[in-house]
């Protein structure tokens, strides 16, 4: 645990002077790092500019809502035109409500097998590199063929499929301290490159690209690819029309890819706290007589 | 009208009650009516100058819009007996009534059926989580009245919460008469599975909870709606692309449209709407959107004002399990379509033959 805390305030370090908001949008870093790297940060220079950073959106009023489930893709509210905004967030949950402009942000979802023949304007997604905190960092600061100073050996690539355990990364992401996705079947190099570590890979041992985690995910999730294909899974917005401009929302903004199934629950999806019940009808104190069993036992 | 036409012959009478008793008719029966002629003339006179003064009362603040819209509302036709031109008008009306009681633009979209669309909706019922996100969007969406007093928070959809009964070893071999074990699975006294008869008012911290499974349910848009047939103004009637659609100006508020509908998907305006002026969605349609008035009917429409230039209704959009889905069920590539082809689908009571466009499917 020590060690892990070190590493993580080191990244938090790197973070910091790379110029990265740690805080303000996070996927999968923001409950490891920056609440350990607070608690813990023992130099003391560290924790103001933290601070700082932390207070930093919030003085500036920012209305930023999250889209399907929390920690994953966020939004951030604004005035598209006069009266018009492009995102409205509940504020009792801070979810994603209303959209004003569905395709704030896009760019087209490139080409897939099957679907060659939707037109590159007619099919959009959020790109999930730009949200992904750690990303920029992987590519370089680490994973950049070079060895840190007081490195004594160089790395190595693993021998095998049993991953020893790294406590910079589990420091990172804590999920894959006892990774749940595959049920301890797979491990990180199924779908992370090899060498190119800011990509994901396909049983080719070509790179796909973060924002493409569907040519990664129907690897081996075939059947839902190809519901996903024909948007009865997922979730899409847009023109309702077959042949419309739809914002495509990739596997990984509803799914959290290291842990998909939420460790015990065995769902596809994480729970989200509900929006307020409807109002109570004239006369009735509350609605305990809904949660009462016709028959005691 | 005819009676404030009379209301010049009016003078002309007024001293007469001044007069001493007239002299008695050697007929009674024109003395009777010569009276009686008297007093229909008096109370149309005060009829006229009081229906007069209302005029007046509109009419002097002319430059108002919102007494001009409402005089001229008051006069127009069934939505579906309009001309073109008429629509326009009234159209024009409404814009600019609303425009100046929120205090924004306010459109109020006419546009008819889309050729070769017929509107329809799936919904997952294995992926909904309860989180009543759809409901919220469709108020963000719909300028339904958002009140605290009681009926006025208006929300079109539900989401019922129902529990998936209680097993246990325990109980397994409760019988009856206690101990007999005739009856395997619990007895009248102590049953074994009992499930609550649903919930409306669940509000845990996280949703989806353990052993629970939860069914939104809005209108249906039925094929055979019977809230149409039961219309005595016939206000409400199903439009050619699908949904189910009212007249808000013609709707008299009889509720008898409640009433038919087997799936609880009308609601009342008992009070005036509260409806905030920077919460109201100035994008509106004449069937669907627009603010609604005190003592009328009001119900989901699959948000006409998107759906008919193409874009998806608000509740789909917001879905965050994609549980939802809409689409043309006259194209075998839409996406409801496809859902008819491939999944299990059912209709709530299609034992009602109301034969519902919208379905509940399962992986």
């Amino acid at each position: 645990m020590k060690k892990s805390a070190f590493h993580t305030t080191l990244i938090a370090l790197l973070a910091i002077g790379c110029g990265v908001a740690l805080t303000a949008c996070s996927d999968h870093s923001a409950p490891a790092t920056t609440p350990a790297a607070q608690e813990q940060a023992q130099p003391g220079q560290t924790q103001p500019e933290q601070a700082q950073s932390a207070q930093a959106p919030q003085e500036a009023k920012e209305v930023v809502c999250f889209e399907s489930r929390k920690g994953a893709s966020e939004i951030t509210q604004k005035e598209i035109e006069p009266g018009l905004l492009n995102v409205k967030c509940s504020p009792t949950t801070g979810a994603a409500l209303w959209y004003g402009d569905p395709y704030q942000d896009t760019m087209p979802m490139g080409k897939m097998p099957l679907l060659d023949n939707i037109p590159d304007d007619k099919a959009v997604v959020r790109p999930r590199s730009e949200h992904l905190n750690l990303l920029p960092l992987c590519g370089t600061s680490c994973h950049n063929n070079t060895l840190p100073p007081d490195a004594r050996v160089p790395p190595t690539l693993p021998k095998n499929n049993h991953p020893a355990p790294i406590p910079t990364m589990e420091g990172m992401l804590p999920e894959i301290a006892n990774l749940q996705h595959g049920r301890g079947r797979i491990w990180c190099l199924e779908c992370h490159h090899t060498t190119q570590r800011n990509m994901l890979v396909d049983h080719f041992g070509n790179p796909i690209s973060f924002d493409q985690p569907q040519l990664l995910c129907g690897k081996c999730h075939g059947d839902k690819l190809r519901d996903w294909r024909d948007g009865i899974h997922g979730k899409r917005i847009g023109e309702f029309a077959s042949d419309g401009k739809k914002r495509w929302f990739v596997c990984t903004e509803c799914h959290n890819p290291h842990n998909v199934q939420d460790g015990e629950r065995n769902r596809g999806f994480i729970q989200l706290q509900p929006e307020l019940p409807p109002q109570l009808p004239h006369g009735m104190v509350d609605a305990s007589h809904e949660t009462r069993h016709p028959i005691a036992h | 009208m005819n009676v404030n036409e009379t209301s010049p012959a009016d003078p002309v009478q007024e001293p007469l009650p001044e007069c001493p008793t007239p002299a008695a008719s050697a007929n009674p029966a024109a003395s009777e009516a010569k009276t009686s002629r008297r007093g229909f003339l008096k109370t149309g006179g005060m009829l006229s100058l009081s229906s007069l003064m209302g005029a007046g009362a509109l009419m002097t603040k002319s430059d108002d819009a919102l007494a001009a819209a409402e005089w001229g509302e008051h006069f127009q036709k069934n939505y579906r007996l309009m001309t073109d031109a008429e629509k326009a008008e009234s159209r024009a009306r409404l814009e600019r009534r609303y425009s100046e009681e929120y205090g924004k633009a306010v459109t109020v979209d006419t546009t008819d059926p889309q050729p070769g669309v017929l509107m329809g909706y799936a919904l997952n019922v294995r992926k909904c989580i309860g989180c009543r996100r759809c409901v919220k969007a469709c108020v963000a969406e719909n300028n339904q009245s958002r009140g605290e007093r009681p009926g006025e928070r208006i929300e079109w959809i539900q989401v019922l919460r129902m529990e998936r009964g209680e097993f246990s070893e325990e109980r397994m071999n409760d019988g009856y008469p206690e101990g007999l074990g005739i009856q395997v699975g619990g007895n009248a006294y102590t049953p074994a599975g009992q499930v609550l008869e649903g919930q409306y008012h669940y509000q845990p911290d996280a949703v989806p909870e353990k052993d629970a499974t939860y069914m939104p349910i809005a209108c249906m848009q039925c094929e055979k709606p019977p809230c149409v047939k039961v219309c005595p103004v016939r206000t409400t009637y199903r439009e050619g692309d699908g949904p189910v659609v009212i007249d808000y100006n013609w709707c008299i508020g009889c509720r008898m449209c409640m009433g038919a509908c087997p799936y609880w998907a009308r609601r009342i305006n008992l009070t005036t709407p509260v409806l905030p002026k920077e919460a109201m969605n100035p994008v509106t349609h004449y069937l669907g959107n627009r603010p609604r008035m005190r003592g009328v009917v009001e119900k989901c429409h699959w948000c006409l004002q998107r759906t008919r230039h193409g874009r998806y209704p608000a509740c789909v959009e917001v879905c965050p399990v994609g549980a939802r889905k809409f689409g043309n069920l006259l194209d075998p590539n839409s996406e409801v379509s496809l859902v008819l082809a491939r999944k299990n689908v059912f209709r709530l009571k299609a034992e009602n033959n109301t034969f519902p466009k919208f379905f509940y499917f399962y992986d």
